[in-house]
């Protein structure tokens, strides 16, 4: 099989598999337990906290493991629906992990206002000072969509921001490896992150919360992650994302040259082969392309693509196979029959120019 | 090369094993899992639950599992029929409209588009092919044939399709799956129709319909009730039209005989022996000749006035429009909109859509 749907997950690192094997093997003791394999089993753990935190600009005290980028976001948005100032200002391109979250703590008095993006799906910071209520209570704009690549100006709004005193949340989980984050720079106070959307293991992510916050616990149990997060440490899951962490950091320019080579490489091929395909530009983070095929489904695509062991996503179905327009794509202006046609392309490290070559030639083929 | 087979997968037991024996047959076995009904009432939504039983299937068989969409022609081509024909007070059947339009059309499009050379459904029917000309068969198995829900195919349809286990009966089925490890063996079979499910049919009709309550008359004209709306009844029901007992003979039960729809009234009589429950003489349109004509006057034709029933010998003529029936015997609860579907012995020959009945012929 080809793989290009990384934004999807990623093959885990050899690397980094082979750290997890090592520690479920060996490192069994509980993390809470004071004795010495109990102890070997913690430092993992504050090693790869150390790791996650290296990797944004953070300090380790910064970091709380949770099971992903999910936990993440419900973490801080489920926070909200339990303080005073419940006006929450999303975009309109967020991952349903914040929108659906939204909805579902409406009943708890949580009210939201959405920024709308531009053609490119970024989003319009001047309407955001519009929106800003005596009570609201977190920003939450995602660093790099999922859909589209857009990276939003996540700095640009905190300025805007800064004499309110509200907390901006930004979900990066499609970021790490790709952009450089540094959270000191960002001057964000909390950013969700997802281990195996770098390389590194399903079931494991982190929350960078800022000082001074009022975060709550979702989770709650025992007083794990300093009371932030109950249950027993996925032990192995943490030093697998750790170590991704680490090596995402260390290969972003070789990985990100190479991604620059693979999508440029796709789309001169593509405007030269197949003219009429639709590249829904944006600010472009490495890798990821959204691609329409007017006059075609997705889903038909998909499975034609599927018989030429291709994995390409189209973002908008699920597995039974409804197709519904997109909200992103329709938030950047695409019509819903436009919309339809539009395929999710995103490379990784490890795809090679023959792949891209046989990726143009099947859909040259299938069009 | 294999020939390529795209199998419509359900989830259900039938598509299931019909999967498996083409595999074993050495075809070529794609699968595809159909979306036709868009449902945002989560309790009834059973598409992901189906899903997951055909995956599970397909990794068996270790066959692929693609998904389409098709709830916009489902909605254009079978649900709009539907609702304008409630509306007309008809009982509609959408079951033989969406084999004929989609899953034997959308579907054998997208799968021929998809490189398939055939497809094939876990339905009961056969298919010969004889003289030049595909025929459809009753299903082996006398307790679950479904040619009648296939009677509006035509020859190219028939042509493209194959029907696995047309030659076996269910129990032989459930028990292959259960030999396959298929986890969905003893799955419950789908009743009723796709879209409503188990739920409430008169209350799924209110989502798309105001309610239109009127009388409920004996024939006489008399007045001893009132209805819903005439599309919440078909003809020869029996339960759930709040008159039982208290009106004439205590002991027998009330029957829908008619609709007058001009004046939105019901009209019941009692007991399930009534004579104006029974018709001999049926008119049907839009009829759909399989074999691509007409059969010969001499043949001896049965037909069915709905699924669930025998069929019965009958003389039909013909002109342009209509195809007239003369049963030998009167039919119960002869019901306008149902399919009426010819046989000529095992041979399903074609069907039409019920216009109207009568009990001398003056259709």
């Amino acid at each position: 099989m080809i793989y290009f749907d990384h934004s999807a997950t990623t093959p885990i690192r050899p690397e980094v598999l082979e750290q997890m094997n090592i520690v479920n093997r060996d490192y069994f003791a509980n993390p809470s337990s004071v004795y010495k394999t109990g102890r070997k089993s913690r430092s993992l753990i504050e090693k790869a906290r150390f790791q996650i935190a290296t990797a944004i600009g953070a300090k380790s005290d910064q970091i709380y493991f949770s099971s992903g980028g999910t936990e993440a976001n419900n973490q801080v948005l489920w926070t909200i629906a339990n303080q005073k100032n419940k006006h929450v200002i999303i975009s309109s391109v967020e991952h349903p992990a914040i929108s659906k979250v939204l909805e579902k703590i409406k009943p708890y008095g949580v009210e939201t206002s959405t920024i709308p993006v531009d053609d490119k799906g970024i989003v319009l910071t001047n309407e955001l000072m519009n929106l800003i209520r005596p009570n609201t209570g977190l920003i939450s704009i995602m660093l790099a969509n999922n859909e589209i690549g857009s990276i939003q100006p996540i700095k640009e709004i905190i300025k805007k921001i800064c004499n309110h005193n509200i907390p901006l949340h930004t979900d990066a989980v499609q970021a790490l490896g790709k952009i450089e984050i540094d959270v000191n720079e960002l001057g964000i106070d909390y950013l969700s992150l997802s281990a195996h959307k770098f390389y590194g293991p399903k079931g494991v992510g982190a929350l960078f919360v800022n000082k001074n916050n009022n975060i709550k616990p979702f989770i709650i149990g025992g007083d794990q992650e300093n009371g932030l997060r109950g249950g027993t440490e996925n032990i192995a899951g943490i030093v697998g994302m750790g170590l991704a962490a680490e090596l995402a950091i260390k290969d972003q320019n070789t990985c990100v040259t190479k991604l620059k080579k693979l999508e440029k490489h796709f789309l001169n091929n593509l405007k030269e082969h197949i003219p009429s395909a639709k590249h829904n530009k944006t600010n472009n983070l490495p890798g990821l392309i959204s691609i329409s095929f007017p006059g075609n489904k997705s889903n038909i695509l998909m499975a034609k693509l599927d018989r030429a062991s291709i994995a390409v996503s189209n973002g908008s179905a699920c597995n039974t196979g409804n197709i519904k327009p997109s909200k992103v794509l329709k938030a950047i202006g695409l019509d819903d029959n436009i919309n339809l046609s539009t395929l999710r392309i995103s490379f990784g490290k490890d795809n090679t120019i023959d792949e891209v070559d046989f990726l143009i030639k099947t859909l040259i083929e299938i069009l | 090369m294999k020939e390529t087979i795209i199998i419509g997968m359900s989830g259900g037991v039938d598509s299931a094993v019909s999967a498996a024996l083409l595999v074993e047959k050495g075809y070529n076995v794609e699968a595809v899992f159909m979306k036709n009904w868009d449902e945002e009432d989560t309790e009834f939504c059973t598409a992901a639950e189906d899903y997951k039983d055909a995956l599970q299937v397909c990794e068996e068989l270790d066959i692929p599992l693609r998904s389409i969409d098709l709830t916009e022609e489902y909605w254009e081509k079978v649900f709009k029929v539907f609702l304008k024909e409630c509306e007309s007070g008809r009982t509609p059947n959408p079951d033989v409209l969406c084999n004929k339009e989609i899953k034997f059309k959308a579907f054998l499009d997208a799968a021929k588009e998809m490189g398939a050379e055939k497809i094939a459904t876990g339905h009961y029917a056969m298919i010969d092919y004889k003289d030049g000309l595909y025929r459809l068969k009753r299903g082996k198995d006398i307790n679950k044939d479904q040619s009648y829900f296939l009677c509006r195919l035509d020859q190219y349809q028939i042509s493209k399709s194959i029907f696995p286990i047309g030659e076996l009966n269910k129990d032989y089925v459930r028990k292959q799956a259960d030999k396959l490890d298929f986890l969905n063996f003893d799955k419950k079979d789908s009743t009723g129709i796709c879209f409503i499910g188990e739920r409430n049919y008169k209350n799924f009709l209110k989502k798309f319909f105001d309610i239109k309550p009127g009388e409920i008359i004996k024939e006489s004209g008399e007045i001893i009730g009132e209805h819903e709306g005439l599309m919440y009844y078909t003809y020869g029901q029996r339960q759930g039209l709040g008159i039982g007992g208290g009106f004439g003979r205590k002991e027998a039960p009330w029957y829908v005989s008619d609709k007058i729809i001009d004046e939105n009234k019901l009209v019941v009589v009692q007991g399930q022996d009534h004579r104006s429950l029974y018709h001999k003489h049926v008119k049907a349109s839009k009829v759909n000749w399989i074999s691509g004509s007409p059969p010969d006057s001499n043949a001896d034709i049965t037909a069915k006035i709905r699924y669930r029933s025998l069929d019965t010998s009958c003389q039909i003529n013909y002109d342009t429009q209509n195809v007239f029936i003369e049963f030998e015997i009167p039919k119960f609860a002869v019901a306008p909109g149902q399919s009426i579907v010819f046989y000529d012995q095992d041979i399903c020959i074609g069907g039409g859509f019920i216009e109207s009945r009568a009990n001398k012929n003056i259709l």
